[in-house]
Formats: structure tokens, C-alpha cells, sequence
């Protein structure tokens, strides 16, 4: 499995939360979470426009992912937060040394994500400072 | 083994000249990137304090500590702080501040890769929620 695998991975598995936690949203939070769901989204058919023009199979998007029960928008706030940090853990894997094809749209997306996640911080009111994000704890 | 005081000196030469001697083995780092990213998050961290980001000038001073840790035991001096005028110019300071970093990860076959571009993505996530 490689880096951007692995990426696409965190990337199907975030859409699916999105769809199943932002219904609990209301307000900035859910423009928000609508937004950022369409930023993932992007970077989905990013990934598989490349993956088609380079000639390599993309695994496809599993039926379900587990993000446990959401039921208020408490749940769904906790539930965004785990998942933009998972996205972020999933790219700055992608940054070790190896192809620097793969390293750059590895640091990008990563880059974007580490955005996305301060973003989301700052909307259900914790601070954005993280000097690594993604790093795994 | 060394019976004569020349043999005790041929024999201690031979063992230096072999390296067989408790010198301590000091690995010099002395990396452009690691430096140029140290006295930009000083930088950074100077100019969030003074505007009042005490949490964005923590996480930049996390990064020099770091930094410093990784370039031991090369120092790098302070040198004086640029002031920014207000949150945009801060901003667009983490801006080029990500791109140098994010320039200097791609640069590297090093292990450095992943600090420098953890380094990049933080600066990135600043410009953006100070904009």
C-alpha cells in the first residue's frame, strides 16, 4: 500500500463521516463541516484523476466506515475532529524520503489538511496551535 | 607486550595510528535547511508575541527548540526579530515561512524530510486562520 493510498484511504473514510455527523451541525458549524466535506471530496477525484492518468488501479471506497454513534452535535464535533486529524496523520506519512512525485502531493494534501483541521478547531472552539499536526500521539 | 620504554612508545603510536584510542566520536550536523527553518521560527515566534498570538508563537518556539536539538552541536545566534505591523503581515510571513520549509522538505533525501514538512503545514495552518 503506498503513501497516496493510504491518503485516498483517509479521504473515503472522512467523506463518509462528514455525510453521517454534519446532519447534527447547525449554523457556522455546518457551513463549515460542508465546506470542508467539499474539500475532501476534491482531493478524492484529485487523487483518482491521477491515479487513471498514471494507468494505476485506485482501490475503491468501502461500503461503510466506523465513526461510532453520532447522535447531537457534541458527537459530531468530537467525531470532525478525529477525523481531520486522522487525514493529516494519513498524508505526513507520505513525507518521508522516496518519490519525490508522490512526496510532493503527499506534502500537499498534507498541507491542506493540517488547514482544514486548524479550521475545524477554531470552529468548535479549540485553539488551532499544534505545532505537528498529525503527528501521531 | 612492551617491555622496553621504546616498544611502550612504538606500541602506543600503533594503536593511535589505528584508532584504537578513547577520543569521543562527535557527529557534526551543520544542515542549511534546519538553520534557515531555526531563524524563521524565531522569527515567527517573535512577531505572534508581540501581536498578541502567544499560542501560535508557542508552537514556533516548539519547532526552534526542536530544531536547535537537531542541529546540536552547531549553535545558531539570535538575531534581531522583524516586527510585523499587524495579523496580515503575520500571516503572509507564515506564508513564505511554509513555502520555505515546504521547499526545503521536497529538497531533502534526509530524515529531515518529515520535520521540515510538519514544520510547512503548520505555518500553512496559521497564514490560513490568521487571514
Amino acid at each position: 500500500m503506498t503513501a497516496l493510498d493510504t491518503g485516498l484511504a483517509a479521504e473515503y473514510a472522512a467523506i463518509y463521516a462528514y455525510g453521517a455527523a454534519a446532519v447534527h451541525l447547525d449554523g457556522d458549524q455546518r457551513d463549515l463541516a460542508e465546506e470542508l466535506d467539499a474539500e475532501h471530496r476534491a482531493r478524492r477525484d484529485a487523487l483518482l484523476d491521477f491515479y487513471e492518468a498514471h494507468g494505476l488501479d485506485a482501490a475503491p471506497a468501502a461500503p461503510a466506515y466506523e465513526v461510532g454513534p453520532v447522535t447531537d452535535a457534541e458527537g459530531a464535533q468530537q467525531v470532525l475532529l478525529a477525523v481531520e486529524q486522522d487525514v493529516a496523520t494519513a498524508w505526513r506519512a507520505g513525507l518521508a524520503p522516496g518519490d519525490l512525485g508522490e512526496r510532493e502531493i503527499c506534502l500537499d494534501m498534507y498541507t491542506e489538511a493540517a488547514v482544514s483541521l486548524a479550521r475545524w478547531r477554531i470552529a468548535i472552539g479549540v485553539t488551532a496551535a499544534d505545532p505537528w499536526p498529525g503527528r501521531p500521539q | 607486550m612492551f617491555t622496553t620504554r621504546r616498544g611502550l612508545l612504538v606500541g602506543a603510536a600503533v594503536l593511535a595510528a589505528a584508532g584504537c584510542t578513547r577520543e569521543t566520536a562527535t557527529i557534526i550536523t551543520s544542515d542549511a535547511d534546519l538553520t534557515a527553518a531555526l531563524r524563521t521560527a524565531r522569527a515567527l515566534a517573535a512577531g505572534a508575541e508581540s501581536l498578541g498570538y502567544g499560542d501560535i508563537a508557542q508552537d514556533h518556539l516548539t519547532h526552534a527548540a526542536t530544531l536547535e536539538r537537531l542541529l546540536r552541536p552547531n549553535t545558531v545566534g539570535e538575531e534581531a526579530a522583524p516586527s510585523y505591523a499587524d495579523a496580515a503581515a503575520l500571516a503572509e510571513a507564515e506564508t513564505e515561512g511554509g513555502r520555505e520549509a515546504a521547499d526545503a522538505c521536497l529538497g531533502t533525501d534526509s530524515d529531515y524530510a518529515v520535520v521540515l514538512g510538519e514544520i510547512a503545514a503548520c505555518r500553512a495552518a496559521h497564514a490560513a486562520v490568521l487571514a
